[in-house]
């Protein structure tokens, strides 16, 4: 990669008509590409991706378990367990109002392994959620979506995809929620149906749309089935893809950025050449560019990357699959318009949101405002739209990015903390203090003897 | 405008129009597609049966999500889905019931509701008292049907609190 040969301008692109002159390309009936040139070679290499899912070199601080907890990793790898589990269910599970929960339940007690892969799916999809909140928590803790040195790095956009991957995670494990069409899933449905309906003006129509009626039915099974099994894990894969590029074109992991401000040796003579595997041979251009492409510094992405990446997704696989063997997935009553279970509750990564929806209802005089659109529509809003902006809001010094806890970050750090640890405590609460009809219970406390039904 | 595009230009510039066009409008159709033109809804108008043959004091009938409340001849009805975010609240007998003024009229009240999913609670004539209930509880339009002399609930149609039907 060191080669002394002089800068050479670029070549001029050969005419189109020109028969392939690029030495050593034959032609092959399978592929599409036939380069004419060089240079044209040399290009479809930059620009294909598997050849570039990583780059030739990985910084060694970047593969630091203790810099980014590889929790992006892991969370790519739930999602491909997700992906994998998923397959045999869609295979089984039958998304007709009459038969999903017959369906689910053969699954859970008829088909072999059908318990197991189902609580993989299941788990996997809680494990995402903590996953990729953990992640955009890193992420934020380290000043990981700010810009560093590098040139053209749009790091920002990059954490916006990030926060959208969050939510379309958010929305699959909500949909999925639907399917057994137990009781868990439909007053789920029906209070998050709710909250979409509390929005002014347009609310009723986007209920609506989502229900594909005014009531919980077949259409509503049938639209959350699609947007689960395609329309929203395909956006998540565009998404992903993207988030993987972006990642590549910011010159990798924001620590990456201070590595090469405090490198022992910057280096500032040609170091960048365009020569790759050899396909462009001959006179190839090179670059003065600084590089932290050291030794010490560095390491080869293959196989150093690559085998840690293998050690997360094997690691998140093998605990994944061993938890599924002991824990068992719930399956509840089946789904009954006619009776609430008592207490009510939301899957427990929205238990905060129900909480919030419980304390918020406001009164102003003969005025009364709904909890509903408050604390579900614009509280939770309020919160992704300032998620979604901090970066151009972080006035904080390049230095401080991809640091831990960076000196002049520490506000902001403590600020996103403190609302971390409010969501957190408003699930706790949700999830373990509260009993029937959403009534405060101390964990020592016994519930009161209420009958199922009327 | 100093430059001048030439034709290869033009045409690509229509291709590529037209093609966002084409896209735009199959987007479009797909989502306007999903939303449903015919509604399947269960009917808003419901008989309850014969008025004499409900029970004195409350009923509570599941598939309306409706408590209906008789007391001798004069009956109202209220509903049982929650202001909040549409739980179907439940209903509990108070230890002791008592009388309240709504509208023209005394009224006996005999239960409390309670939403079990965010806690919500209304007094028996619907009032919303505790919890995260921004509005009462509604009450429908009770009548007598033409045809069969049966009770019928207008699930569509909203009344003030001083409705009661007496019957003959």
């Amino acid at each position: 990669m060191r080669a002394k040969e002089n800068a050479v301008a670029d070549a001029p692109l050969p005419t189109p008509q020109q028969p392939p002159t690029a030495p050593g390309v034959h032609r092959s009936s399978f592929w599409s590409l036939r380069p004419a040139s060089d240079r044209q070679a040399g290009d479809a290499v930059v620009s294909n991706f598997l050849l570039h899912a990583f780059a030739a070199k990985s910084c060694k601080r970047s593969l630091d378990v203790r810099y980014s907890l590889w929790l992006g990793t892991i969370s790519a790898a739930l999602l491909l367990l997700l992906t994998v589990s998923g397959l045999p269910l869609m295979f089984l599970h039958v998304p007709s109002v009459e038969r999903a929960y017959a369906s689910v339940k053969d699954i859970e007690y008829v088909i072999t392994f059908g318990s197991w892969i189902r609580a993989v799916h299941r788990l996997s999809a809680h494990a995402m959620v903590i996953a990729v909140v953990l992640h955009l928590m890193r992420v934020f803790l380290t000043g990981a979506y700010k810009n560093g040195i590098g040139q053209g790095q749009r790091r920002e956009w990059n954490w916006l995809v990030g926060v959208a991957m969050l939510l379309v995670t958010l929305f699959l494990s909500f949909t999925g929620y639907l399917l057994p069409w137990d009781q868990l899933a439909y007053w789920a449905i029906t209070v998050g149906t709710n909250i979409a309906s509390s929005v002014p003006v347009v609310g009723a129509k986007i209920r609506e749309l989502l229900l594909g009626g005014r009531v919980i039915d077949q259409p509503t099974l049938i639209r959350f089935y699609a947007l689960h099994v395609v329309a929203l894990p395909g956006l998540l894969l565009l998404l992903f893809a993207y988030h993987m590029w972006r990642i590549r074109k910011d010159g990798g992991l924001a620590v990456v950025d201070l590595e090469a401000t405090t490198a022992a040796h910057p280096v500032t003579e040609p170091t960048k050449t365009y020569t790759l595997l050899g396909v462009a041979r001959g006179t190839s251009p090179k670059i003065v560019a600084t590089s932290i492409e050291a030794e010490d510094t560095t390491v080869n992405s293959v196989p150093d990357l690559s085998r840690r990446i293998a050690i997360a997704v094997l690691g998140t696989f093998a605990i994944i699959s061993i938890l599924a063997v002991f824990i068992a997935s719930p399956l509840e009553e089946p789904a009954n318009a006619l009776v609430t279970p008592n207490p009510a509750k939301a899957p427990w990564y929205f238990l905060w949101l129900q909480e919030v929806v419980t304390d918020t209802t406001i009164k102003l005089g003969a005025f009364t405002v709904n909890g509903a659109l408050i604390g579900g529509v614009l509280l939770p809003g309020l919160l992704v739209v300032l998620l979604s902006v901090w970066p151009w809001l972080d006035r904080s010094a390049k230095t401080s990015t991809g640091v831990w806890f960076a000196a002049d970050r520490r506000r902001q750090n403590l600020v996103f903390l403190l609302l971390v640890a409010l969501v957190l405590a408003l699930t706790i609460v949700g999830t373990f203090l509260r009993g029937p009809y959403w009534h405060f219970f101390w964990p020592w406390q016994a519930w009161p003897e209420i009958p199922g039904r009327i | 405008m100093t430059e001048t595009k030439d034709r290869r230009e033009f045409m690509m510039s229509v291709g590529i129009g037209a093609g966002l066009v084409a896209l735009g409008a199959q987007g479009a159709a797909a989502l306007r597609s999903l939303g449903p033109n015919v509604s399947y809804d269960p009917p808003t108008t419901v008989k309850l049966g014969m008025p004499l043959e409900l029970p004195d004091g409350m009923k509570f009938l599941p598939e309306q999500r409706l408590f209906v409340f008789r007391s001798g001849k004069t009956f109202h009805a209220i509903s049982a889905v929650c202001t909040h975010l549409g739980c179907t609240v439940r209903a509990e007998a108070l230890p002791r019931p008592e009388t309240k003024v709504v509208g023209n009229g005394e009224l006996l009240l005999t239960h409390a509701f309670k939403c079990p999913c965010h806690g919500s609670a209304y007094s028996g004539d619907g009032v919303n008292t505790e919890g995260p209930a921004p509005t009462p509880l509604a009450w429908y339009e009770l009548s007598i049907a033409a045809d069969d002399g049966q009770l019928v609930v207008d699930l569509a149609k909203p009344v003030p609190h001083d409705f009661r039907l007496t019957i003959a």
